[in-house]
């Protein structure tokens, strides 16, 4: 026992050993510390608030929800009439030209983002309602209940949900847009039942719960209180994609003509821009607004659920520091060599 | 095997529920769906022939006895006389169209499976790398542009503006269709507009799901012991991750037929391809019960034989399962 | 045996890396092993053994980086080495059995094959019969029948699974192999065989070990020397028969306290009040002065260094030792 100090020569200098300080690393890995603004939010929210992708999707969806809003103040003629002769080019009189029928298209457009948006939200909130009851009924009483449902979650996973449409829309005759949100809703809530079942078992059986199950409380009232706030990213995130697989299953209905084709939707527009040759006669700027409107609001909710899924998963959100730390290593002739 | 069995119990119940509500949805609509169908059929019967007719498409006597009667024509694969084609049965129709919608979604799946596998493997692997931050989110993006917009951007492109592809079909009209080099030439060539559309749409969910779970799979001991095994980074990838990653997307392969038929429906009505979807849009049109009911339960079925196979493949691959039905 | 120690780790320090912060979860460590020896790391839960254990095996996981210090191993600079070199050292010079044996395996290859890979790895030319002799040899080490190799993970029990890994480490006869809660999901009749055939295995192959348990008592018995780490420094490294009969740090005294003693009369067991602080609100001076019942002025302002402690021939970080 008499040489537990390190044998000082093989040891170089200390200094040239010494790590960054916190503040140094900081800085180096380019973090920056959290505004005294962003450290009131809720944690969620600082996450989002720093997520770039997640607010480019929210700002895209804002500007998209205010032109549906200010849609009949804004548009400049009625989009359920001729305004014009049929494919008047794009310019100061008609914007973005006028469709086959005459109808004014950037009109159309506006008008057929509240509708097309609004089924989208109706289909992906009915859904994630449907979902999150039956998610946690099945969940949290277990049993039998827990049997019955999940069956059912499971059928409507399994079963093709457009053709089932298909033959519901058939049968309706002319869906309005309202309706066919419902029957979105209606085929779409399987997924967020199941990831919500799962979280819900993954809750049962935290001692928060146990706890307030032994102080007596009644179920519902855990379920409420207890569950239910600790799975709002899971909420959420079934919202965001209910929502896009409302927007894009609403377009495709309308674009086969299940849709009542009087309704001035972005699925509409391109039914009848398909149905009027736009592409073959080359009046492109009846076909491409929808077409752009869809992608883009598309692309935007996607982001925001990229945003939702980094959130709740810390191992997603890491891979953003990635970069630095590889470049920390870099910089001290070091390899990263994690995989 | 017990868990097979299990699968096999719950798919029957499944394909149970879709017959019913097949069933049922014509006749819970407001009106008298009868009266509907032989509307659609205006002009082209005697009198005679409605009652025979309404006897044919079982509207007749008590909603139980029709149910097994419906039950009963189902089971001999007669789904009735198609309305458009008169008197052409449905289910020649019908399986003549399926045979083209098998060919486009079964070329698309296996593409887009592979393409967003491979690309899923890759990002994750260099998660946080410039391949994983630029392509993960455009690739996922591309799976939020509809189908419909997709197939009609390659369409004005590819046949339109570069006059490459030909205009629709499903090979050209003159053939003879045979088993031969020249017809499956043609066939190729006319799907590849169709099955690339449906590809851009679908492989973004493949390279997500795969790139997640991954990702998830690397936090493992097991990936840490792999790696302090001092195994190479590629035996780490392909044998301790990439091998684990795939089951859950064979599970969600299966699930997600459905979808993809969707995207092939608006696929085929763009590109004019003589499959399911056109013809289900002619269906619609015309209002062809018979069609747009049959159509459901031939994708049923073969949504859940698909996902028999995929619950056969993961019981082949994860041992877990194997050792699950022999307890 | 020479002198030198197996392994240096000099001045080491991980940092976990957050959305917008870095916690520093080992802060500038420093210790030896030394050929052949056991070596301890004890200390409350998230105190940064397992950290410092795999930065030593240099597997630390995103989002921890090693942001500074040295960790020499026979002389060499481990966190600098070359994609090659770091492929020899893992392995074949320093192996691991995990905490979870459970997790550990991977649950869709044949335990056969998870053994033959690790030998595969650094013995490419070896043929699939030298590879097999090899993994069945392993088993009958650890007591498992070699007829089971071909089983997969899911179909042993914890215990055995637990020997599977540890037979899996000594595949290549490392020179340093690193125990994190080897046991910790065992009951504790298992446990004890484990170790049993862990010291006899030792004293077979004469193997170093690193050894990071919650069981003071074992790790006791099994170690010669024992670190003991609080909040990410270490506070006092002593030949384990010194921890609970000469402790010099007041953390020590407080940890030894709270575990039952080896032999004699059971006493009542003393936690340690309040809780260890969180990294991201670190206390001024000595880290545990918040909790210590010694502590003098100068611990509020002035972090203690780690200095020799002739009473046990160790070192300590702690004013009142100056
Ligand atoms: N992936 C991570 N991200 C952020 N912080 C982490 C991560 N892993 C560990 N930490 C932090 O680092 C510190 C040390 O953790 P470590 O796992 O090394 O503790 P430990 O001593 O092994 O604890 P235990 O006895 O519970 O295994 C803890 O405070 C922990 O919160
Ligand atoms: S330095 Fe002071 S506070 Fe820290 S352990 Fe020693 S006496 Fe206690
Ligand atoms: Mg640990």
């Amino acid at each position: 026992m008499t040489d537990i100090l390190p044998a000082i020569t093989t040891t170089p200098p200390r200094a040239e050993l010494t790590a960054p300080t916190q503040r140094e690393l900081m800085a180096e890995l380019g973090l920056k510390p959290r505004s005294r603004l962003l450290a009131r939010l809720p944690g969620w929210a600082q996450l989002f608030v720093t997520n770039k992708k997640g607010l480019f999707g929210l700002a895209i969806l804002a500007i998209f929800m205010i032109l549906a809003l200010l849609a009949p103040l804004i548009t400049p003629y009625d989009p359920y009439r001729r305004a014009g002769k049929p494919h008047v080019q794009p310019g100061v009189e008609h914007f973005l030209g006028t469709s086959r029928q005459g109808k004014d298209n950037f009109s159309q457009l506006l008008e057929g983002s509240r509708a097309s948006l609004t089924v989208g939200f109706i289909a992906g909130f009915s859904a994630t309602l449907i979902g999150l009851a039956v998610g946690i009924s099945a969940g949290y009483f277990g049993g039998k209940t827990d049997e019955v449902l999940t069956f059912f979650v499971n059928v409507s996973l399994v079963l093709p949900a457009l053709p089932l449409i298909i033959v519901l829309a058939s049968f309706i005759e002319e869906a309005s847009p309202t309706v066919i949100g419902l029957v979105l809703a209606l085929t779409g809530w399987g997924w967020s039942a199941r990831t919500i079942r799962t979280q819900t078992l993954a809750l049962k059986n935290r001692e928060f719960v146990l706890a307030a199950e032994l102080m007596g409380e009644k179920k519902w009232r855990i379920i409420v209180r207890e569950i239910l706030p600790n799975m709002s990213s899971f909420v959420v995130g079934g919202f965001v994609l209910a929502t896009i697989y409302g927007i894009l299953a609403e377009a495709a209905l309308e674009f086969i003509g299940l849709g009542s084709p009087n309704s001035v939707t972005w699925g509409t527009m391109l039914y009848w821009a398909m149905r009027a040759q736009a592409l073959q006669t080359g009046a492109w700027f009846e076909i491409w607004p929808p077409a752009i409107a869809i992608m883009l609001t598309g692309a935007a909710l996607v982001m925001v659920n990229f945003a939702v899924d980094e959130i709740t998963n810390p191992q997603l959100a890491a891979t953003r520091r990635i970069g630095p730390i590889r470049r920390f290593l870099r910089r001290r002739n070091r390899r990263a060599d994690f995989v | 095997m017990a868990f097979l069995l299990r699968r096999l119990g719950f798919y029957f119940g499944a394909f149970f529920v879709a017959i019913t509500l097949n069933f049922l949805i014509p006749r819970l609509m407001p009106g008298d769906p009868a009266t509907r169908i032989l509307l659609s059929l205006r002009g082209k019967l005697r009198p005679d022939q409605i009652d025979a007719i309404r006897k044919t498409y079982g509207f007749s006597g008590s909603l139980w006895d029709q149910y097994l009667q419906y039950l009963w024509r189902l089971a001999h694969f007669d789904f009735g006389i198609s309305t458009v084609n008169f008197p052409e049965p449905t289910a020649s129709l019908l399986f003549y169209a399926a045979g083209w919608t098998l060919v486009l979604v079964g070329a698309a799946t296996t593409l887009s499976f592979g393409i967003g596998i491979t690309m899923g493997i890759w990002s994750a692997w260099r998660r946080g790398g410039f391949f994983d931050t630029f392509f993960t989110p455009i690739n996922v993006m591309l799976n939020a542009f509809t189908p419909a917009v997709v197939a009609l951007l390659l369409w004005y492109a590819f046949t339109m503006q570069w006059p490459i592809f030909p205009l629709g079909r499903a090979h050209e009209m003159n053939l003879t269709p045979g088993f031969n080099l020249e017809t499956l030439l043609s066939v190729a060539w006319h799907a590849v507009l169709p099955v690339a559309s449906i590809v851009i749409v679908s492989f973004g969910a493949w390279h997500l799901g795969m790139r997640n779970t991954m990702i998830n799979l690397l936090n493992e001991d097991f990936v840490l012991l792999a790696k302090a095994k001092g195994l190479s980074d590629r035996r780490i990838r392909n044998r301790y991750v990439a091998r684990n990653a795939i089951l859950p997307q064979i599970t969600s392969l299966a699930l997600s037929i459905g979808f993809v038929l969707g995207g092939a429906f608006i696929t085929e009505v763009v590109f004019n391809y003589p499959g399911l979807g056109k013809f289900t849009l002619n269906a619609i049109q015309t209002r062809d019960y018979s069609f747009i009911q049959a159509q459901l339960i031939l994708l049923t079925m073969s949504v859940l034989v698909a996902n028999l196979a995929s619950d056969v493949l993961n019981v082949i691959l994860d041992p877990r399962l194997r050792s699950a039905g022999r307890a | 045996m020479s002198d030198a120690p197996l392994v240096e780790v000099r001045n080491l320090t991980v940092d976990y890396v957050g959305a917008n912060t870095v916690s520093r979860a080992v802060n500038g460590i420093d210790f030896d092993i030394r050929p052949g020896e056991a070596f301890g790391l004890a200390g409350e839960s998230g105190c940064g053994k397992s950290t410092v254990a795999f930065a030593l095996a240099r597997l630390t996981r995103l989002p921890g980086l090693v942001s500074g210090g040295a960790v020499r191993f026979m002389g060499e600079d481990v966190l600098s080495f070359s994609a090659e070199r770091l492929r020899r050292y893992r392995w074949s010079e320093v192996s691991f059995v995990f905490q979870s044996a459970m997790n550990a395996l991977n649950p869709v290859i044949k335990v056969s094959e998870q053994i033959e890979d690790a030998i595969l790895a650094h013995r490419p030319k070896a043929s699939r019969a030298e590879t097999l002799a090899r993994a069945a040899e392993l088993f009958e080490l650890v007591g498992i029948s070699p007829r089971r190799l071909d089983d997969y993970p899911h179909q042993f029990s914890g215990g055995m699974r637990q020997r599977i890994c540890i037979a899996m480490a000594l595949a290549l006869e490392p020179k340093l192999i690193i125990m994190d809660e080897p046991t910790t999901a065992l009951d504790v009749v298992v446990q004890r065989d484990i170790i049993e055939q862990i010291c006899e295995l030792k004293a077979r192959f004469g193997f170093s070990v690193l050894f990071i348990t919650h069981d003071l008592g074992l790790m006791i018995e099994f170690c010669d020397r024992i670190g003991v780490m609080y909040a990410g420094e270490l506070v006092e490294v002593a030949p384990a028969g010194a921890i609970l009969t000469a402790p010099q740090h007041p953390y020590t005294r407080a940890l030894g306290r709270s575990f039952p003693p080896l032999s004699g009369p059971r006493v009542r067991l003393e936690g340690i009040a309040g809780s260890p602080p969180s990294l991201s609100a670190l206390p001024e001076g000595c880290r545990f002065s918040p909790r210590c019942g010694e502590a003098i002025p100068v611990c509020m302002r002035l972090a203690p260094e780690l200095r020799p402690t002739p009473a046990t021939g160790g070192e300590a970080a702690c004013h009142l030792l100056s």
